[in-house]
């Protein structure tokens, strides 16, 4: 079921789009290509942007430091009832899809996918995003230098629902 | 913000690699981290070009406006301050069903589309406008229905029951999502630049 709905989204939307235009009188495929070529354009003024992003972030996975921070806050966060497992993740995640993604896949093998843990991992995996890549690309696109409140609202969400993901684990274990 | 957080980043990566001896792996990845930039662009370029076009084509035949008249009401909260009948509702509406439906590929397109749009609102402005933030918290909050990607690599860690955790994402979502749309709303009024409310000339950007 779940597979069937992602499979068959794409298509059905481009389907229903162009088919719709069709009926309308659209020029269709003169429209698309103008459409396109804005794309294109974007795409290119986002190339910076993520080089400067993923830069950044390799940077911060190459020298050890979420290894290092790992260990330091291992003992406040037990305190606070959050795994010492699940701290790399919660450290990584909104700054490395790449890196999170790879630190997860390596710690479910190990925990076990349907132990407490690993759905606790699973959960923060599921309900988060790569903040800061999102962030600077969505607002790279616009050209928008000045985000303003955006990183520490997406902060302060993503830290919430990844408490919440360890949380609602836990009772339902 | 960005400013001084790519400063943290760069500043404290490369003193803990010089303190831990890792230079060559910083330099490394630094480098590596280049071409994987460009290989991501490369492969957004083909899916960018193919949502902007579908989304002019949506545009042009109605389907952009029938689907922001439906989502009216959470978008009035949610983004005040858009013109009615502005591309910039269909193309938020366009971007969060990808989002929701998780559609990696098309949701970015959507997403930065989006974006453009609502900084047409804004003038063009280098300073984001409070839709502009809230729109892309709620798109970094990360609602989808289906996380599939954790599911397969639940499944290839040997999971009896991979989407078990399926309930769970979703509550941890809305949590995050509700969280996000609060932190926004009242971090608007903390924030030191007020939002640039300057008049764009509103044209079609799609």
């Amino acid at each position: 079921m779940a597979e069937l709905l992602s499979n068959a989204a794409i298509p059905a939307v481009v389907f229903l789009i162009v088919v719709t235009a069709y009926i309308k009188g659209v020029p269709v495929f003169d429209t698309f290509v103008e459409g396109a070529k804005e794309g294109a354009r974007t795409a290119f003024d986002i190339l910076p942007v993520m080089v400067g992003i993923l830069a950044g972030v390799a940077v911060l996975n190459g020298s050890g430091l979420i290894d290092i921070m790992t260990g330091l806050l291992q003992k406040p966060a037990q305190a606070a009832g959050i795994p010492g497992e699940t701290l790399p993740l919660l450290l990584i995640r909104p700054f490395s899809g790449s890196a999170s993604l790879g630190l997860f896949s390596e710690q479910i093998a190990k925990v076990g996918p349907d132990t407490f843990l690993g759905r606790a991992l699973s959960t923060i995996m599921g309900s988060s995003e790569t903040v800061l890549y999102t962030l600077a690309v969505y607002f790279g696109g616009a050209k928008v230098k000045n985000t303003r409140h955006a990183i520490a609202a997406s902060l302060i969400s993503s830290y919430t629902g990844m408490l919440a993901a360890i949380f609602i684990c836990r009772i339902i274990e | 913000m960005l400013n001084a957080i790519w400063v943290i980043m760069i500043f404290s990566g490369i003193v803990t690699g010089l303190i831990t001896g890792r230079t060559k792996e910083v330099s490394e990845a630094i480098l590596s981290s280049c071409s994987q930039a460009v290989n991501l662009t490369i492969v957004m370029l083909g899916a960018m070009c193919l949502w902007t076009g579908l989304m002019k084509v949506a545009e042009k035949a109605g389907i952009v406006d029938t689907l922001a008249r439906l989502l009216r009401g959470v978008f009035r909260f949610l983004f005040p301050g858009i013109p009615k009948g502005h591309p910039a509702n269909g193309a938020i509406a366009m971007s969060l069903s990808a989002d929701l439906l998780g559609l990696g590929n098309a949701a970015t397109p959507l997403g930065i589309l989006a974006m453009k749009e609502l900084s047409n609102i804004n003038g063009n402005s280098p300073i984001a406008s409070n839709a502009m933030v809230m729109f892309g918290v709620i798109n970094a909050a990360c609602i989808q229905l289906i996380p599939a990607t954790i599911l397969i690599i639940r499944q290839q860690a040997g999971s009896a029951d991979p989407n078990s955790i399926i309930p769970c994402v979703w509550v941890a979502s809305l949590v995050s999502t509700l969280t996000g749309i609060i932190a926004a709303k009242a971090l608007e009024r903390a924030s030191k630049t007020p939002g640039c409310q300057g008049k764009g000339p509103g044209r079609h950007l799609i």
